[in-house]
Protein backbone atom coordinates (compact mmCIF):
# COMPACT_ATOMS: atom_id res chain seq x y z
CA UNK A 1 0.00 0.00 0.00
CA UNK A 2 1.39 3.39 -0.94
CA UNK A 3 0.93 5.78 1.93
CA UNK A 4 2.96 8.68 0.49
CA UNK A 5 0.74 11.75 0.38
CA UNK A 6 -2.46 9.74 0.86
CA UNK A 7 -3.40 11.31 4.18
CA UNK A 8 -2.90 14.75 5.65
CA UNK A 9 -3.11 16.67 8.89
CA UNK A 10 -5.91 19.20 8.51
CA UNK A 11 -5.88 20.70 11.98
CA UNK A 12 -3.90 20.84 15.18
CA UNK A 13 -4.85 22.30 18.51
CA UNK A 14 -3.52 22.54 22.00
CA UNK A 15 -4.81 23.88 25.27
CA UNK A 16 -2.92 26.19 27.58
CA UNK A 17 0.09 24.37 29.00
CA UNK A 18 1.44 24.32 32.53
CA UNK A 19 -0.88 23.96 35.50
CA UNK A 20 -4.58 23.41 34.95
CA UNK A 21 -5.81 22.58 38.45
CA UNK A 22 -9.34 21.37 38.98
CA UNK A 23 -9.77 19.93 35.49
CA UNK A 24 -9.71 16.27 34.59
CA UNK A 25 -7.29 14.90 32.01
CA UNK A 26 -10.22 13.90 29.81
CA UNK A 27 -11.84 17.36 29.92
CA UNK A 28 -8.53 18.80 28.78
CA UNK A 29 -8.38 16.28 25.91
CA UNK A 30 -11.87 17.29 24.75
CA UNK A 31 -10.89 20.97 24.78
CA UNK A 32 -7.94 20.09 22.54
CA UNK A 33 -10.25 18.18 20.18
CA UNK A 34 -12.50 21.22 19.93
CA UNK A 35 -9.55 23.48 19.13
CA UNK A 36 -8.15 21.18 16.44
CA UNK A 37 -11.54 20.75 14.76
CA UNK A 38 -12.20 24.49 14.82
CA UNK A 39 -8.83 25.12 13.18
CA UNK A 40 -9.68 22.64 10.43
CA UNK A 41 -13.11 24.22 9.98
CA UNK A 42 -14.82 21.00 10.99
CA UNK A 43 -17.36 20.11 13.62
CA UNK A 44 -18.09 17.13 15.78
CA UNK A 45 -20.41 15.62 13.15
CA UNK A 46 -17.54 15.47 10.64
CA UNK A 47 -15.53 13.11 12.87
CA UNK A 48 -15.88 9.42 12.12
CA UNK A 49 -12.79 8.22 13.98
CA UNK A 50 -11.31 8.80 17.44
CA UNK A 51 -7.86 7.72 18.62
CA UNK A 52 -7.01 8.59 22.19
CA UNK A 53 -3.89 8.18 24.26
CA UNK A 54 -3.95 7.04 27.85
CA UNK A 55 -2.01 9.05 30.41
CA UNK A 56 1.56 8.14 31.29
CA UNK A 57 1.43 5.38 33.93
CA UNK A 58 -2.36 5.60 34.24
CA UNK A 59 -5.56 4.22 32.75
CA UNK A 60 -7.06 7.67 32.22
CA UNK A 61 -7.69 8.84 28.68
CA UNK A 62 -9.13 5.78 27.02
CA UNK A 63 -11.55 6.12 24.10
CA UNK A 64 -14.56 4.91 26.09
CA UNK A 65 -14.11 7.68 28.65
CA UNK A 66 -13.42 10.38 26.07
CA UNK A 67 -16.15 9.26 23.64
CA UNK A 68 -18.66 9.46 26.48
CA UNK A 69 -17.46 12.84 27.67
CA UNK A 70 -17.33 14.33 24.17
CA UNK A 71 -20.57 12.74 22.99
CA UNK A 72 -18.79 11.01 20.14
CA UNK A 73 -19.77 7.61 18.72
CA UNK A 74 -17.61 7.44 15.59
CA UNK A 75 -17.36 4.49 13.21
CA UNK A 76 -13.94 3.67 14.61
CA UNK A 77 -12.18 4.32 17.89
CA UNK A 78 -9.08 3.05 19.65
CA UNK A 79 -6.70 3.90 22.47
CA UNK A 80 -2.97 3.56 22.45
CA UNK A 81 -1.09 2.72 25.60
CA UNK A 82 1.88 4.59 24.16
CA UNK A 83 0.44 7.38 22.04
CA UNK A 84 3.25 9.95 21.85
CA UNK A 85 1.40 11.58 18.94
CA UNK A 86 3.58 9.73 16.49
CA UNK A 87 2.32 6.21 17.21
CA UNK A 88 -1.23 7.60 17.26
CA UNK A 89 -0.64 9.20 13.86
CA UNK A 90 0.46 5.88 12.39
CA UNK A 91 -2.66 4.14 13.65
CA UNK A 92 -4.78 6.94 12.24
CA UNK A 93 -3.19 6.66 8.79
CA UNK A 94 -3.75 2.89 8.82
CA UNK A 95 -7.40 3.30 9.83
CA UNK A 96 -8.04 5.82 7.05
CA UNK A 97 -6.24 3.86 4.33
CA UNK A 98 -8.08 0.70 5.27
CA UNK A 99 -11.43 2.47 5.02
CA UNK A 100 -12.41 2.23 8.66
CA UNK A 101 -12.78 5.99 8.90
CA UNK A 102 -12.21 9.10 6.83
CA UNK A 103 -11.66 11.90 9.34
CA UNK A 104 -10.05 10.95 12.60
CA UNK A 105 -9.28 13.10 15.60
CA UNK A 106 -6.25 12.05 17.64
CA UNK A 107 -5.99 13.42 21.16
CA UNK A 108 -4.10 13.52 24.42
CA UNK A 109 -4.92 15.32 27.64
CA UNK A 110 -3.27 15.17 31.02
CA UNK A 111 -3.35 16.77 34.45
CA UNK A 112 -0.24 14.89 35.53
CA UNK A 113 1.30 17.98 37.12
CA UNK A 114 -1.74 19.02 39.18
CA UNK A 115 -2.47 15.43 40.14
CA UNK A 116 1.18 14.86 41.14
CA UNK A 117 1.67 11.78 38.99
CA UNK A 118 4.54 9.62 40.16
CA UNK A 119 7.38 9.41 37.64
CA UNK A 120 9.81 7.96 40.13
CA UNK A 121 9.22 4.41 38.96
CA UNK A 122 11.57 2.31 36.91
CA UNK A 123 10.89 2.12 33.18
CA UNK A 124 11.22 -0.49 30.47
CA UNK A 125 10.60 -4.18 30.24
CA UNK A 126 11.39 -6.54 33.12
CA UNK A 127 12.04 -3.69 35.48
CA UNK A 128 11.91 -5.61 38.76
CA UNK A 129 15.67 -5.60 39.44
CA UNK A 130 15.80 -1.96 38.37
CA UNK A 131 13.17 -1.04 40.97
CA UNK A 132 14.93 -2.90 43.76
CA UNK A 133 18.30 -1.42 42.79
CA UNK A 134 17.06 2.15 42.86
CA UNK A 135 17.17 2.73 39.10
CA UNK A 136 14.17 5.04 39.46
CA UNK A 137 12.87 7.43 36.80
CA UNK A 138 13.91 7.44 33.14
CA UNK A 139 16.85 9.59 34.26
CA UNK A 140 18.55 6.41 35.54
CA UNK A 141 18.78 4.39 32.33
CA UNK A 142 19.41 7.60 30.37
CA UNK A 143 22.36 8.37 32.65
CA UNK A 144 23.71 4.86 32.10
CA UNK A 145 23.34 5.30 28.34
CA UNK A 146 25.03 8.70 28.34
CA UNK A 147 27.97 7.57 30.45
CA UNK A 148 28.48 4.67 28.07
CA UNK A 149 28.36 7.11 25.15
CA UNK A 150 31.02 9.19 26.90
CA UNK A 151 33.15 6.09 27.38
CA UNK A 152 32.83 4.96 23.76
CA UNK A 153 33.18 8.33 22.03
CA UNK A 154 34.56 10.87 24.49
CA UNK A 155 31.28 12.82 24.57
CA UNK A 156 31.38 15.52 27.26
CA UNK A 157 28.77 16.85 29.66
CA UNK A 158 29.22 20.25 28.06
CA UNK A 159 28.33 18.81 24.66
CA UNK A 160 25.21 17.21 26.13
CA UNK A 161 24.38 20.53 27.77
CA UNK A 162 24.08 22.17 24.37
CA UNK A 163 20.94 20.10 23.74
CA UNK A 164 19.17 21.83 26.64
CA UNK A 165 20.70 25.23 25.90
CA UNK A 166 19.63 25.14 22.23
CA UNK A 167 16.10 24.07 23.11
CA UNK A 168 15.82 26.82 25.70
CA UNK A 169 16.80 29.33 23.01
CA UNK A 170 13.97 28.05 20.83
CA UNK A 171 11.56 28.14 23.79
CA UNK A 172 12.34 31.81 24.34
CA UNK A 173 10.84 32.43 20.88
CA UNK A 174 7.71 30.41 21.71
CA UNK A 175 4.97 32.30 23.59
CA UNK A 176 3.46 29.11 25.02
CA UNK A 177 6.72 27.66 26.36
CA UNK A 178 6.83 27.11 30.11
CA UNK A 179 10.59 27.36 30.73
CA UNK A 180 11.89 30.55 29.11
CA UNK A 181 14.46 31.74 31.64
CA UNK A 182 17.81 32.17 29.86
CA UNK A 183 20.03 29.09 30.17
CA UNK A 184 23.68 29.46 29.21
CA UNK A 185 26.09 26.55 28.98
CA UNK A 186 27.74 27.97 32.13
CA UNK A 187 24.38 27.90 33.93
CA UNK A 188 23.91 24.33 32.77
CA UNK A 189 27.31 23.14 33.99
CA UNK A 190 26.95 24.99 37.32
CA UNK A 191 23.73 23.15 38.20
CA UNK A 192 23.76 20.17 40.58
CA UNK A 193 23.48 16.65 39.31
CA UNK A 194 20.22 14.81 39.82
CA UNK A 195 21.34 11.46 38.47
CA UNK A 196 24.98 11.99 37.55
CA UNK A 197 25.96 12.69 34.82
CA UNK A 198 22.50 14.23 34.21
CA UNK A 199 21.15 17.50 35.60
CA UNK A 200 17.66 18.93 35.93
CA UNK A 201 17.88 20.59 32.51
CA UNK A 202 18.45 17.20 30.88
CA UNK A 203 15.06 15.89 31.97
CA UNK A 204 11.56 16.58 30.77
CA UNK A 205 9.39 18.78 32.91
CA UNK A 206 5.98 17.60 34.12
CA UNK A 207 3.05 19.71 32.97
CA UNK A 208 -0.70 19.69 32.37
CA UNK A 209 -2.25 20.26 28.99
CA UNK A 210 -3.84 18.73 25.94
CA UNK A 211 -3.21 18.43 22.23
CA UNK A 212 -5.18 17.08 19.30
CA UNK A 213 -4.69 16.47 15.60
CA UNK A 214 -7.26 16.11 12.82
CA UNK A 215 -6.19 13.57 10.22
CA UNK A 216 -8.07 12.93 7.00
CA UNK A 217 -7.61 11.89 3.38
CA UNK A 218 -5.52 14.13 1.15
CA UNK A 219 -8.59 14.83 -1.00
CA UNK A 220 -10.72 15.93 1.94
CA UNK A 221 -7.89 17.99 3.45
CA UNK A 222 -7.57 20.05 0.27
CA UNK A 223 -11.09 21.43 0.79
CA UNK A 224 -10.51 22.50 4.39
CA UNK A 225 -9.34 25.77 5.94
CA UNK A 226 -5.65 25.08 6.46
CA UNK A 227 -3.03 23.99 3.95
CA UNK A 228 -2.75 20.19 4.25
CA UNK A 229 0.40 18.75 5.76
CA UNK A 230 0.92 15.37 4.16
CA UNK A 231 2.28 12.18 5.68
CA UNK A 232 4.97 10.98 3.29
CA UNK A 233 5.92 7.81 5.11
CA UNK A 234 6.45 6.21 8.46
CA UNK A 235 8.26 3.35 10.18
CA UNK A 236 8.39 1.61 13.53
CA UNK A 237 10.55 -0.88 15.40
CA UNK A 238 10.13 -2.55 18.77
CA UNK A 239 12.56 -3.91 21.32
CA UNK A 240 10.03 -5.61 23.55
CA UNK A 241 12.67 -7.75 25.20
CA UNK A 242 13.67 -4.70 27.15
CA UNK A 243 16.99 -3.36 28.28
CA UNK A 244 18.49 -6.16 30.30
CA UNK A 245 21.03 -6.64 27.55
CA UNK A 246 23.50 -3.83 28.22
CA UNK A 247 23.78 -2.58 24.64
CA UNK A 248 20.03 -2.02 24.44
CA UNK A 249 20.43 0.97 26.74
CA UNK A 250 21.86 2.71 23.67
CA UNK A 251 18.72 1.74 21.73
CA UNK A 252 20.57 0.67 18.57
CA UNK A 253 17.28 -0.60 17.15
CA UNK A 254 16.22 3.02 16.53
CA UNK A 255 18.46 2.78 13.48
CA UNK A 256 16.04 0.26 11.98
CA UNK A 257 13.22 2.82 12.19
CA UNK A 258 15.43 5.28 10.35
CA UNK A 259 16.54 2.81 7.67
CA UNK A 260 12.95 1.93 6.82
CA UNK A 261 11.76 5.51 6.95
CA UNK A 262 14.44 6.70 4.55
CA UNK A 263 14.17 3.71 2.20
CA UNK A 264 10.37 3.83 2.04
CA UNK A 265 10.22 7.57 1.37
CA UNK A 266 13.30 7.84 -0.83
CA UNK A 267 14.34 10.73 1.38
CA UNK A 268 17.22 11.16 3.80
CA UNK A 269 18.60 13.38 6.55
CA UNK A 270 19.92 15.94 4.05
CA UNK A 271 16.39 16.52 2.73
CA UNK A 272 14.93 17.46 6.12
CA UNK A 273 14.32 21.14 6.87
CA UNK A 274 13.17 20.42 10.44
CA UNK A 275 13.73 17.67 12.97
CA UNK A 276 11.65 16.81 16.01
CA UNK A 277 12.74 14.39 18.70
CA UNK A 278 10.44 13.46 21.54
CA UNK A 279 12.87 13.68 24.41
CA UNK A 280 12.23 12.30 27.88
CA UNK A 281 15.85 13.30 28.40
CA UNK A 282 18.43 15.23 26.39
CA UNK A 283 20.26 11.93 25.88
CA UNK A 284 17.54 10.85 23.47
CA UNK A 285 18.45 13.76 21.20
CA UNK A 286 22.04 12.54 20.87
CA UNK A 287 20.86 8.97 20.29
CA UNK A 288 18.40 9.93 17.58
CA UNK A 289 20.67 12.37 15.75
CA UNK A 290 23.00 9.42 15.30
CA UNK A 291 20.44 6.69 14.65
CA UNK A 292 18.58 8.74 12.05
CA UNK A 293 21.83 9.48 10.25
CA UNK A 294 22.17 13.21 10.93
CA UNK A 295 25.62 12.45 12.34
CA UNK A 296 27.86 9.41 12.44
CA UNK A 297 27.83 7.23 15.58
CA UNK A 298 29.62 9.12 18.35
CA UNK A 299 29.48 12.51 16.64
CA UNK A 300 26.22 13.88 18.05
CA UNK A 301 28.00 15.56 20.98
CA UNK A 302 30.26 17.74 18.83
CA UNK A 303 27.35 18.27 16.40
CA UNK A 304 25.10 19.90 18.99
CA UNK A 305 28.02 21.77 20.60
CA UNK A 306 28.77 23.33 17.20
CA UNK A 307 25.32 24.91 17.38
CA UNK A 308 23.67 23.28 14.38
CA UNK A 309 20.39 22.69 16.23
CA UNK A 310 20.10 26.23 17.68
CA UNK A 311 17.96 28.98 16.14
CA UNK A 312 19.72 29.91 12.91
CA UNK A 313 21.53 26.57 12.72
CA UNK A 314 21.38 24.28 9.74
CA UNK A 315 19.23 21.63 11.46
CA UNK A 316 16.43 23.36 13.39
CA UNK A 317 15.57 20.79 16.05
CA UNK A 318 12.67 20.88 18.51
CA UNK A 319 11.84 24.43 17.48
CA UNK A 320 9.09 24.55 20.11
CA UNK A 321 11.62 24.05 22.89
CA UNK A 322 10.62 20.43 23.29
CA UNK A 323 9.77 18.72 26.52
CA UNK A 324 12.85 20.18 28.15
CA UNK A 325 11.54 23.74 27.80
CA UNK A 326 8.13 24.08 26.12
CA UNK A 327 5.87 21.54 27.84
CA UNK A 328 5.65 17.81 28.48
CA UNK A 329 2.97 16.55 26.12
CA UNK A 330 4.57 13.13 25.50
CA UNK A 331 5.59 14.15 21.97
CA UNK A 332 2.24 15.58 20.89
CA UNK A 333 3.40 19.18 20.76
CA UNK A 334 6.39 18.19 18.65
CA UNK A 335 3.96 17.01 15.99
CA UNK A 336 1.81 20.16 16.35
CA UNK A 337 4.92 22.32 16.02
CA UNK A 338 6.10 20.46 12.91
CA UNK A 339 2.71 21.15 11.29
CA UNK A 340 2.74 24.83 12.30
CA UNK A 341 6.31 25.32 11.05
CA UNK A 342 5.49 23.66 7.72
CA UNK A 343 2.52 26.02 7.37
CA UNK A 344 4.72 29.01 8.21
CA UNK A 345 2.79 30.03 11.33
CA UNK A 346 5.56 30.19 13.92
CA UNK A 347 6.31 33.91 14.19
CA UNK A 348 9.70 34.75 15.68
CA UNK A 349 10.88 31.16 15.55
CA UNK A 350 9.65 30.44 12.03
CA UNK A 351 12.21 28.62 9.91
CA UNK A 352 12.50 29.90 6.35
CA UNK A 353 10.15 28.05 3.93
CA UNK A 354 10.45 24.51 5.28
CA UNK A 355 8.99 21.73 3.13
CA UNK A 356 9.94 18.54 4.98
CA UNK A 357 10.06 17.58 8.65
CA UNK A 358 10.91 14.35 10.42
CA UNK A 359 9.29 13.53 13.75
CA UNK A 360 11.09 10.87 15.81
CA UNK A 361 9.41 9.31 18.79
CA UNK A 362 10.05 6.47 21.18
CA UNK A 363 8.34 4.71 24.01
CA UNK A 364 10.98 4.18 26.69
CA UNK A 365 13.22 1.28 25.75
CA UNK A 366 10.44 -0.58 24.01
CA UNK A 367 9.40 1.04 20.72
CA UNK A 368 10.41 3.63 18.19
CA UNK A 369 8.38 5.40 15.51
CA UNK A 370 9.00 8.18 13.02
CA UNK A 371 7.36 9.88 10.06
CA UNK A 372 8.13 12.44 7.41
CA UNK A 373 5.67 15.30 7.03
CA UNK A 374 5.58 17.50 3.95
CA UNK A 375 3.95 20.58 2.47
CA UNK A 376 3.70 18.93 -0.96
CA UNK A 377 1.69 15.84 -1.74
CA UNK B 1 5.02 11.54 58.34
CA UNK B 2 6.37 8.05 57.94
CA UNK B 3 9.30 7.64 55.61
CA UNK B 4 8.52 5.82 52.38
CA UNK B 5 9.78 2.28 52.54
CA UNK B 6 12.64 1.17 50.30
CA UNK B 7 11.25 -1.09 47.55
CA UNK B 8 12.00 -4.72 48.32
CA UNK B 9 11.36 -7.77 46.14
CA UNK B 10 8.42 -10.13 46.54
CA UNK B 11 10.54 -13.13 47.50
CA UNK B 12 7.47 -15.39 47.29
CA UNK B 13 6.75 -14.58 43.65
CA UNK B 14 6.04 -17.91 41.92
CA UNK B 15 8.59 -17.44 39.17
CA UNK B 16 11.44 -15.64 40.91
CA UNK B 17 11.29 -17.20 44.40
CA UNK B 18 14.27 -19.51 43.67
CA UNK B 19 16.40 -16.48 42.78
CA UNK B 20 15.70 -14.87 46.16
CA UNK B 21 16.10 -18.16 48.00
CA UNK B 22 19.55 -18.54 46.40
CA UNK B 23 20.43 -14.95 47.31
CA UNK B 24 19.52 -15.70 50.92
CA UNK B 25 22.18 -18.43 50.74
CA UNK B 26 24.59 -15.98 49.07
CA UNK B 27 24.42 -17.55 45.63
CA UNK B 28 23.63 -15.74 42.38
CA UNK B 29 21.44 -18.07 40.35
CA UNK B 30 19.59 -17.83 37.05
CA UNK B 31 17.52 -20.26 35.04
CA UNK B 32 18.97 -22.38 32.25
CA UNK B 33 16.74 -23.87 29.57
CA UNK B 34 16.70 -27.68 29.62
CA UNK B 35 16.15 -27.76 25.85
CA UNK B 36 18.38 -25.09 24.30
CA UNK B 37 20.69 -24.39 27.30
CA UNK B 38 20.14 -20.61 27.10
CA UNK B 39 20.78 -18.77 30.33
CA UNK B 40 17.72 -16.73 31.23
CA UNK B 41 17.51 -13.35 32.88
CA UNK B 42 14.99 -12.13 34.08
CA UNK B 43 13.27 -15.12 35.69
CA UNK B 44 10.42 -16.39 33.51
CA UNK B 45 8.15 -19.46 33.35
CA UNK B 46 9.27 -20.36 29.81
CA UNK B 47 12.45 -19.98 27.79
CA UNK B 48 12.14 -16.81 25.62
CA UNK B 49 14.42 -18.44 23.00
CA UNK B 50 12.64 -21.78 22.40
CA UNK B 51 9.50 -21.52 24.64
CA UNK B 52 10.33 -24.65 26.61
CA UNK B 53 8.67 -24.44 30.02
CA UNK B 54 10.65 -24.53 33.25
CA UNK B 55 14.42 -24.63 33.42
CA UNK B 56 16.92 -25.49 36.14
CA UNK B 57 18.43 -22.88 38.44
CA UNK B 58 22.21 -22.74 38.04
CA UNK B 59 24.74 -20.75 40.04
CA UNK B 60 26.76 -18.04 38.31
CA UNK B 61 30.30 -16.97 39.14
CA UNK B 62 29.03 -13.71 40.60
CA UNK B 63 31.73 -11.72 38.86
CA UNK B 64 31.50 -9.27 36.02
CA UNK B 65 32.48 -5.81 34.88
CA UNK B 66 30.86 -2.39 35.00
CA UNK B 67 29.21 -1.64 31.63
CA UNK B 68 28.01 1.76 32.82
CA UNK B 69 26.87 3.43 36.02
CA UNK B 70 24.85 6.37 37.32
CA UNK B 71 25.05 8.17 40.65
CA UNK B 72 21.78 9.21 42.25
CA UNK B 73 22.30 12.49 44.07
CA UNK B 74 18.58 12.84 44.50
CA UNK B 75 16.34 9.86 45.23
CA UNK B 76 13.87 9.96 42.34
CA UNK B 77 11.99 7.32 44.34
CA UNK B 78 11.60 8.56 47.94
CA UNK B 79 12.07 4.99 49.17
CA UNK B 80 15.79 5.47 48.55
CA UNK B 81 15.89 8.88 50.25
CA UNK B 82 18.22 7.84 53.07
CA UNK B 83 20.63 6.07 50.71
CA UNK B 84 21.71 8.99 48.48
CA UNK B 85 24.20 9.38 47.01
CA UNK B 86 24.11 5.86 45.68
CA UNK B 87 25.45 4.25 42.52
CA UNK B 88 23.49 1.98 40.19
CA UNK B 89 25.44 0.02 37.60
CA UNK B 90 24.71 -2.12 34.60
CA UNK B 91 26.89 -5.15 35.29
CA UNK B 92 28.02 -7.35 32.43
CA UNK B 93 28.40 -10.75 34.06
CA UNK B 94 31.18 -13.08 32.98
CA UNK B 95 28.47 -15.42 31.68
CA UNK B 96 27.26 -12.70 29.28
CA UNK B 97 24.16 -11.57 31.15
CA UNK B 98 23.46 -7.91 31.85
CA UNK B 99 22.15 -7.22 35.34
CA UNK B 100 21.18 -3.90 36.93
CA UNK B 101 22.41 -3.56 40.48
CA UNK B 102 23.23 -1.12 43.25
CA UNK B 103 26.84 -0.83 44.31
CA UNK B 104 27.40 -1.67 47.98
CA UNK B 105 29.05 1.68 48.60
CA UNK B 106 29.10 4.87 46.61
CA UNK B 107 32.35 4.61 44.66
CA UNK B 108 33.15 8.07 43.27
CA UNK B 109 36.08 6.89 41.16
CA UNK B 110 34.22 3.94 39.62
CA UNK B 111 35.14 3.38 35.98
CA UNK B 112 33.48 1.54 33.14
CA UNK B 113 35.29 -1.78 32.83
CA UNK B 114 36.06 -2.09 36.55
CA UNK B 115 35.72 -5.69 37.72
CA UNK B 116 33.01 -6.27 40.32
CA UNK B 117 31.65 -9.16 42.33
CA UNK B 118 28.29 -9.83 43.81
CA UNK B 119 27.64 -9.18 47.50
CA UNK B 120 24.50 -9.95 49.41
CA UNK B 121 22.66 -7.54 51.67
CA UNK B 122 20.47 -9.33 54.18
CA UNK B 123 17.79 -6.68 54.60
CA UNK B 124 15.36 -8.76 56.67
CA UNK B 125 15.38 -12.42 57.76
CA UNK B 126 13.43 -13.24 54.58
CA UNK B 127 14.79 -10.73 52.09
CA UNK B 128 18.32 -10.63 50.74
CA UNK B 129 19.07 -8.28 47.88
CA UNK B 130 21.89 -8.50 45.39
CA UNK B 131 24.48 -5.71 45.35
CA UNK B 132 27.95 -5.28 43.87
CA UNK B 133 31.42 -4.19 44.92
CA UNK B 134 34.54 -3.37 42.99
CA UNK B 135 37.29 -5.96 43.33
CA UNK B 136 40.09 -3.89 41.82
CA UNK B 137 40.57 -0.79 39.72
CA UNK B 138 40.71 -1.49 36.00
CA UNK B 139 44.05 -0.67 34.44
Amino acid sequence: MNIAGATAIAGVGNTRQGELPGRSANEIAVEAIELALREAGLSKSDVDGLITCRNVRSEIGNDEQIGLLAGLSPKYSATLWYGTGEFSLHLGVMAILSGLAETIVLCYGTNQRSSRADFGVAVGGGADMATISGLAHVAGPAALAFRRHQHLYGTTEEQLGWVSVAQREWAQLNPQAIFTKPLSIQDYLAADYLVEPLRRSDLTMISDGGAAIVLTTAERAKDLRKPPIYIQGFAEQTELRGYQRPEDLLRPWLGKVADRLWSSTGLGPKDMDLMYIQEATSVWVLQMLESYGFCKPGEAGPFVAEGHTRPGGRLPLNTNGGQLSESYMWGWLHLCEAVRQLRGECGDRQVSDPELAVNCSSHDFLKGAASVLSTRQ
Amino acid sequence: MMATARPLPDVNDAVSAPFWAAAREERLAVQQCGQCSALRWQPAPICPECWTPGGAWVDLSGSGTVWSYAVYHRAMNPGFGDMVPYTVAMIELDEGIGMIGMMLTNTPDLQIGDPVRVVFEHVTPDVTVVRWERTEVAT
